[in-house]
């Protein structure tokens, strides 16, 4: 046997120090003393001295928790003032789940997923615990050839998420898109999200008492998460649309005037126009299409150069004309481009 | 590798669980159901059979039947209170659901009614036995696509069918293309399709939102090893390696999505909160569009040359719209 004695053996793994936790407290009658931890469970009795066991202890209690493994408290009772651990049995177990194999099937092609190596482990462990379950074997045919596939969201999303999670105060240090500055962001992070390739986190920022988004690309170094727990909050409805400001505004209409056989991905998305269409110049059709984001089209405009002009509305073709003007003062000396002007700028305040 | 702990208690924990719940079971068939090898079950069913409550006498321990074990079959007869599955952590049920929530938006998914079905009842499953928790990563991914289109190339894949595809590349030209469907990645904010395509007689990439047309020519696939499994931002990189042309953009801070989004070599921060890319040239169209489309916050470009194109492209388009605006007609109705 393993670890049988503090005395020469072989010491026991850490995993199976934890399953002899486990053990223990799920099978306790009332709860366990540190002290009876430290001299009964199998694994402890090696610890060379009291400092040591606490922080054993503690790690492993840490471990154990962030498993989903429900470890209580109960206060002293009787003879002994000593806090007591048990585990909640009844908050234990996993509830039925009874996936399909074709269900199964599509949270295994889920499981590809994630880039980030902590996010892989997480899904790993989930996948396990529905093996046990009883999880019949995986048919792919539901989702046969597809494959899923978002970027890293990188070292920030640990911290985030505990903030999320239990609700603390995140701090870091976070350079500002507008500005290109570097600065401390005191934050109450209420979701992370991805969209287009990028991640973010969504909450309140304490400093501008202001809902803000922040890039996690953007975050420079650590994310430190406060001590508190339950520090904040969270709203009912958290949008991360509308604060990505992916929706800005309702749909409206735009008329382009499109050289024949140009733009054909413009053409493919055309509608019918409803009402007065503004005529084109000579040689040009008029292509009808609806946006909601006016920066989102105007750079897709723009981008098609002389091919595409906008008719209407006229606050899409001031856009389209500034990035135009710009764009004829590149050839010019560098530097003398000026930047941005803030006219019509960003419709959303990033962080 | 070393495995972590916790991945292996999670595994110990659950051998003990399953085999309460399925009766005794081969050890290979334990080994695939926690996709391990043979070996690992055998080590993790030793440290389980040592394992116990204090004391740790005979009839505290967890116990396996050691006849039928001789035999390659698991048969637990002590489970010491470990008989039920362990919920998920929050970050696992993190995991899990945001990953199924986010395929289930995804368009490749969306456009097959009964896969979108499939998707959405695992979820309803999963976020049923995982709570609330599960709210804290809203993931979305795939973009939008024309959902037609989008709907005969997942049938093409799923079927093995041939389609002919009338495809706009990024220079803006279109061609008329006979592919053999293999996959569909959705990756960050795009659908692509990977396939063979005849008139490259190649592996080819489509993003699926150029796509103008789709239809099935009612051919089969022909057999073909093709690795449908495409990383496309690492495959764009690797190409752009490849290229000798470089580009140097000095752009202003809102700009700071191209050194996230686009594989560049080197990204320099200056002083002034401006920031300066190299990049590899693969596709002098996508550069220019890109160039025109932020021009607000370029600040320079080199070479000279790509500069004096763009800026070429733009005086024309602003030509364009001033006679346009000299030709001041009231509308009229379409």
């Amino acid at each position: 046997m393993a670890g049988d004695d503090a005395a020469g053996g072989p010491p026991t793994r850490p995993d199976e120090r934890l399953l002899n936790l486990v053990i223990a407290l799920v099978n306790t009658s009332a709860a366990m003393t540190k002290q009876q931890v430290r001299s009964g469970v199998h694994g402890y009795d090696g610890a060379p001295s009291t400092e040591a066991f606490e922080r054993m202890f503690e790690r492993d209690k840490d471990t154990l928790r962030a498993l989903g493994v429900p470890i209580v408290t109960v206060e002293g009772s009787g003879h002994s003032d000593e806090v007591g651990y048990r585990i909640d049995n009844e908050a234990y177990a996993l509830p039925p789940v009874d996936l399909t194999p074709a269900e199964l099937g599509v949270v295994s092609l889920a499981a590809q997923l994630w880039s980030d190596k902590t996010l892989r482990t997480d899904m790993s462990r989930a996948m396990t615990k529905l093996a046990a379950a009883g999880a019949a074997d995986a048919a792919g045919d539901a989702v046969a050839g597809l494959t899923p596939r978002l970027r890293a969201a990188g070292d920030a999303y640990g911290p985030l998420l505990e903030a999320v999670s239990e609700r603390r105060v995140a701090t870091f240090r976070y350079r500002a898109a507008n500005t290109g500055r570097v600065r401390v962001r005191t934050v109450e992070p209420w979701r992370i999200a991805a969209r287009g390739g990028a991640w973010y986190v969504v909450g309140h920022d304490r400093d501008r008492e202001a809902t803000r988004v922040f890039r996690l690309s953007r975050i420079d170094g650590r994310v430190r998460v406060g001590p508190e727990a339950g520090a904040f909050t969270i709203p009912d409805r958290v949008d991360v649309d509308a604060a990505l400001g992916a929706h800005v505004g309702s749909e409206r209409t735009a008329h382009l005037a499109v050289v024949p056989e140009r733009a054909p991905v413009l053409r493919a998305r055309a509608v019918e126009p409803a009402g007065a269409v503004p005529r084109a110049p000579q040689g040009r059709d008029v292509v009808t299409v609806r946006f909601r984001s006016l920066t989102a089209l105007a750079d897709e405009v723009a981008g098609y150069g002389a091919a595409v002009l906008v008719l209407e509305p006229a606050e899409l073709r001031a856009e389209v004309r500034r990035r135009l003007t710009a764009a004829a003062g590149l050839d010019r000396a560098p530097g003398a481009t000026g930047g941005t002007d803030g006219a019509g700028g960003p419709e959303v305040r990033h962080g | 590798m070393v495995e972590r702990a916790d991945d292996r208690l999670v595994r110990l924990l659950g051998i003990v669980a399953y085999l309460d719940g399925a009766g005794p079971v081969g050890v290979d068939e334990l080994a695939r159901q926690f996709g391990v090898t043979p070996e690992r079950v055998r080590q993790d069913i030793d440290a389980l059979w040592v394992s116990g409550t204090p004391g740790y006498m005979p009839d505290d321990l967890i116990d396996f039947d050691a006849y039928s074990l001789e035999e390659g079959l698991v048969s637990l007869t002590q489970g010491r209170g470990l008989t039920r599955p362990l919920r998920l952590g929050t970050r696992e049920a993190v995991a899990l659901v945001a990953a199924l929530r986010a395929m289930h938006t995804t368009p490749a998914v969306q456009a097959d009614p009964e896969r979108a079905a499939v998707v959405a009842s695992a979820l309803d499953k999963l976020t049923a036995a995982t709570g609330e928790a599960a709210q804290a990563v809203d993931v979305r991914l795939g973009g939008e696509g024309d959902a037609r289109v989008l709907g005969v190339l997942a049938h093409a894949v799923t079927t093995g069918r041939r389609v002919r595809l009338r495809y706009v590349d990024a220079a803006d030209t279109v061609s008329e293309r006979d592919v053999d469907p293999v996959r569909l990645v959705t990756q960050d904010d795009a659908t692509y399709l990977v396939g063979w395509c005849y008139r490259a007689a190649g592996r080819r990439t489509f993003r699926v939102d150029r796509v103008l047309d789709a239809v099935p020519t009612g051919e089969a696939v022909q057999d073909r090893e093709v690795d449908g499994d495409v990383d496309v931002f690492a495959q764009v990189a690797a190409e752009a390696g490849q290229s000798a042309q470089v580009a140097v953009l000095r752009l202003a801070s809102p700009a700071r999505w191209v050194a996230e989004e686009v594989p560049v070599e080197s990204v320099t921060d200056l002083p002034d909160g401006s920031f300066e890319v190299r990049l590899r040239v693969t596709n002098p169209a996508w550069l220019r569009r890109l160039l025109l489309t932020n021009a607000p916050d370029v600040l320079a470009v080199e070479p000279a040359d790509v500069a004096r194109e763009v800026a070429d492209a733009a005086r024309e388009a602003l030509a364009a719209d001033d006679g346009d605006a000299d030709d001041g007609d009231p509308p009229r109705l379409g």
